[in-house]
């Protein structure tokens, strides 16, 4: 189970408005290489984990993703409040606006809704962990592509970090592989 | 930034590091140094959050809440853009 903490796991205050912006990021919220993504993803392969490392750092990271989810919406939130809806518009979410106003909603940067078939749960666990490792390195892509996109530095600053973090889960999920990989020794034949 | 953020991010920074080093040991659960930086902000934590909690209310309901009024309710919510 969870509790919640009221704070954000990096700290996010965008004193400027940018819908434009919004639009990029928000594929991050709910986007293929998003973190309701990554957070489903790892949440739902810990059941079948083989070892006591695998469980927790699945676990832990599927927990930490949920954190950047929500910094995520922070930033859109931040980014979109009060902003009317011929700005909205200007900067291409005219379509978001007609169905979600100015709410965040997990949606792709072009317009796809948050789909599950973003996701793979395979129940063979070197197939889900190299999953994982690639999933790390889309996030971390997709992150380097929202920063060269941003120009305030009150937006770049958490794309930062959550790139950076995005590197620590690709490091903690190869430990992971080889330890399975070590253990399943004999029989290497994938 | 006021009292209470700046407060509040020193204990956010702390429990950054062990968010940090919490999966660091989850591949590495015997490493002396990793266990000892984990301790020492599990400590600066708490002793962080028990000053805040007294003086701006909850971070979490696990939380001894006041007989009359439930501040959990109050803001700032994480996610408002600073006043
Ligand atoms: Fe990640």
């Amino acid at each position: 189970m969870w509790y919640y903490d009221k704070k954000l796991e990096y700290p996010i205050n965008i004193k400027k408005c940018d819908p434009r912006m919004a639009k990029f990021i928000i594929s991050q919220y709910g986007g293929p290489d998003g973190e309701l993504a990554a957070s489903l993803r790892y949440l739902s392969q810990r059941f079948h984990m083989p070892t006591k490392e695998t469980r927790a750092i699945l676990n832990d990271i599927g927990t930490e993703e949920l954190a950047h989810l929500e910094m995520v919406g922070t930033m859109v939130h931040q980014l979109t409040k009060g902003v009317p809806a011929d700005i909205m518009e200007k900067a291409g979410l005219g379509d978001f606006y007609t169905d979600h106003d100015n709410a965040v909603y997990p949606i792709s940067a072009s317009g796809v809704p948050f789909t599950a078939a973003y996701i793979q749960s395979k129940g063979d666990v070197i197939a889900d962990l190299v999953e994982d490792l690639a999933a790390e390195q889309k996030a971390r892509a997709t992150y380097e592509n929202l920063i060269r996109l941003a120009d305030d530095p009150d937006v770049k600053d958490p794309l930062r970090f959550l790139r950076e973090r995005e590197v620590v889960h690709f490091q903690r999920f190869g430990e992971a592989l080889r330890q399975v990989q070590e253990l399943m020794g004999s029989k290497k034949y994938y | 930034m006021d009292e209470r953020q700046k407060l509040m991010e020193q204990i956010m920074a702390y429990d950054f590091c062990m968010i940090d080093l919490g999966l660091f040991l989850d591949t590495h659960p015997a490493d002396a140094n990793a266990l000892n930086d984990f301790r020492t902000c599990y400590m600066e934590s708490e002793k962080l959050r028990k000053q805040f909690e007294e003086k701006y209310g909850p971070i979490n309901q696990r939380f001894l809440p006041n007989p009359r009024c439930w501040q959990w309710i109050d803001d700032p919510w994480p996610w408002a853009r600073e006043a």
